[in-house]
Parts: structure tokens; C-alpha cells; sequence
């Protein structure tokens, strides 16, 4: 009983002076790295700006993965003409236009833009200066989850979501 | 033993019946619907909706539905008319085609976006309140 107290003693005190040594090369390991940089030129305040890279990074959009359903919100704009019959009229009008313009913003975020740009540059000077996008994709099972209509603009937010499954 | 003659009048009767029953169906359900409309620099332009009925038989089941209320009218037009928002917010939840286009010329920017539904084919049951429009897949 004697000997078993003790060797428990023993192992508690060995465990403790391991977890110290190991929190010693740590701060050894940081100093080093400190005086290194210092070494270099760069400042501590540019490793803290290093620090907040990482974090920033760390911080990535959210990515739809395996089995996972991920919801999309956007906010389509539309305006309405200017020769209508009535206002009525005008926010039906208008509020296609704005569903138009979230669908395509729902099939740029999920499919992603084509981007084409040319310049035409003659005598050391820019003529013309072209960007052009495209967007193809079919959309279904989209929710318009609110509308507004606030001098002569309507704001139309549409929800959908997205499964993984779906691009198989 | 049937005469030959006898058969080939049974076999009439029956392609005849089934003829009539096949007709009959068709026009009370099938109808072929298309949707388009573009948008300009965020102005709503050429919004048409097709609407006319199958001349031939569809394939495919039904697996979307929209119910409608009607007065015992049968004109499937009218009644799309008089519930035009409706009917266009379930062409919607089935599904469109996207296609945009922008371009930015000189630092001037212009856009086009077209949705379109291609032609695709609905039943119809007409009641006597109601009418239950589904698309096929």
C-alpha cells in the first residue's frame, strides 16, 4: 500500500515537471522566432499584423460541403418604366425587373460569372476599354422573402437553398 | 370458332372506343405553356406568355400543382388572366433560365437579363370551383 502511494507521488511529480519543460521550449521556441524577425528588420507589431492575416484567413466564407444544405440571400433591384398606365402598374413592373435581377445575382453566387475584358490601345493612348459578363444558369425552387417599393425602386430579398447533392 | 369478319369488327369497335377516349382526354387536359422576359438596365421589357393546347399526347407525370378558383369556366387563358400574379409566381418556384449579360464600355455599364420557360407541358383538371394546373417532369 506504502509503495504503490508512493510510486503514484512519483508519477504526478514527473508528469508536472514534463508539462513544465514543454511550456519552457515553447517560450523558447517564440523568443527565437521574435529575435529572428528582429534579426531581419521586421518590426513585432508587423508579426501582430501577421497574427491578424491569419485570423482574416481563418474567417473564409462558408463552404457547402458534404451533406450540408446552405442557404443564399440576395437582394434583386428593379425600376420601374416610365410610360405606365397606372402605379400599380409600375411596382408589377418594377418588381419583375427585381425578381429578374436576384435571380441572376442566385446564379452568380452559385455558379460564378464569366468575365471577359479587352482594351484597345493605339499611339501609347487607351481608345476603348471593354468588360464584359455573362451568366447562364437555371434556377428553381427560389422564395421571395420580402418586397419594398420606396420612390419608384423595388427591393425584392430572395432566399434559396442548396444542398451538396444537388451538384453531383 | 369466330368468323374473320366478326373479328375485324370487334377489333374496330374497340380501336374506335379507344380513339374516342383517348381524343376526349386530350383535350380536356393537356396544355403547352412558354414564358419569357428580359430585362434591361433594371426595366422590365416583352414579357409574353404562351398558352395553347397539346395537339399530341405528353410524356412525363405531374409533380408540381397550382389550384386556381374559377367560376366553372373552362378557358384555361381566362383564367390564368384573372389570376396573372398567381400563375406567374408558380412558373417562378418551377424554375427558370437565367442568362445575363453585361457590358462596360468606356466606364459606361449595361446589363440585359433574360428568364425564359421553355415550352413545357401541364395538365389541367377542370372542376366545378377550381382548376388544378400541373407541370410534368
Amino acid at each position: 500500500m506504502k509503495y504503490s502511494l508512493v510510486l503514484v507521488a512519483l508519477l504526478s511529480a514527473l508528469s508536472l515537471s514534463a508539462e513544465q519543460s514543454a511550456s519552457n521550449t515553447i517560450g523558447t521556441n517564440n523568443e527565437i522566432a521574435v529575435n529572428e524577425m528582429q534579426k531581419k528588420g521586421v518590426s513585432s507589431d508587423k508579426t501582430c499584423q501577421c497574427n491578424d492575416v491569419q485570423n482574416v484567413t481563418d474567417k473564409s466564407e462558408p463552404v457547402l460541403k458534404k451533406n450540408n444544405t446552405m442557404l443564399i440571400s440576395v437582394v434583386g433591384q428593379g425600376v420601374a418604366p416610365m410610360n405606365t398606365a397606372s402605379p400599380a402598374q409600375a411596382y408589377a413592373l418594377a418588381k419583375r425587373a427585381a425578381v429578374a435581377d436576384a435571380y441572376r445575382l442566385i446564379a452568380e453566387k452559385v455558379k460564378g460569372v464569366r468575365i471577359d475584358g479587352q482594351d484597345l490601345i493605339k499611339n501609347m493612348m487607351v481608345k476603348r476599354s471593354t468588360v464584359r459578363t455573362s451568366v447562364s444558369a437555371m434556377v428553381r425552387n427560389a422564395n421571395v422573402v420580402e418586397t419594398t417599393f420606396k420612390e419608384g425602386l423595388c427591393e425584392v430579398e430572395m432566399e434559396i437553398v442548396i444542398s451538396h447533392a444537388q451538384f453531383k | 370458332m369466330r368468323s374473320r369478319n366478326g373479328n375485324s369488327y370487334f377489333s374496330r369497335t374497340v380501336q374506335v372506343t379507344l380513339l374516342l377516349l383517348y381524343s376526349f382526354a386530350l383535350q380536356a387536359d393537356e396544355y403547352l405553356i412558354s414564358y419569357r422576359y428580359l430585362v434591361k438596365d433594371t426595366i422590365l421589357y416583352n414579357e409574353t406568355l404562351q398558352i395553347s393546347k397539346a395537339m399530341q399526347k405528353c410524356s412525363g407525370y405531374p409533380h408540381k400543382y397550382l389550384i386556381l378558383e374559377t367560376r366553372d369556366d373552362k378557358n384555361l387563358k381566362e383564367i390564368i388572366n384573372q389570376n396573372n400574379q398567381e400563375f406567374i409566381e408558380y412558373l417562378h418556384k418551377l424554375g427558370l433560365n437565367v442568362v445575363h449579360n453585361s457590358k462596360t464600355s468606356n466606364y459606361q455599364y449595361s446589363e440585359t437579363t433574360i428568364l425564359t420557360l421553355k415550352t413545357s407541358c401541364f395538365k389541367v383538371d377542370f372542376n366545378d370551383n377550381s382548376v388544378k394546373i400541373s407541370a410534368l417532369k
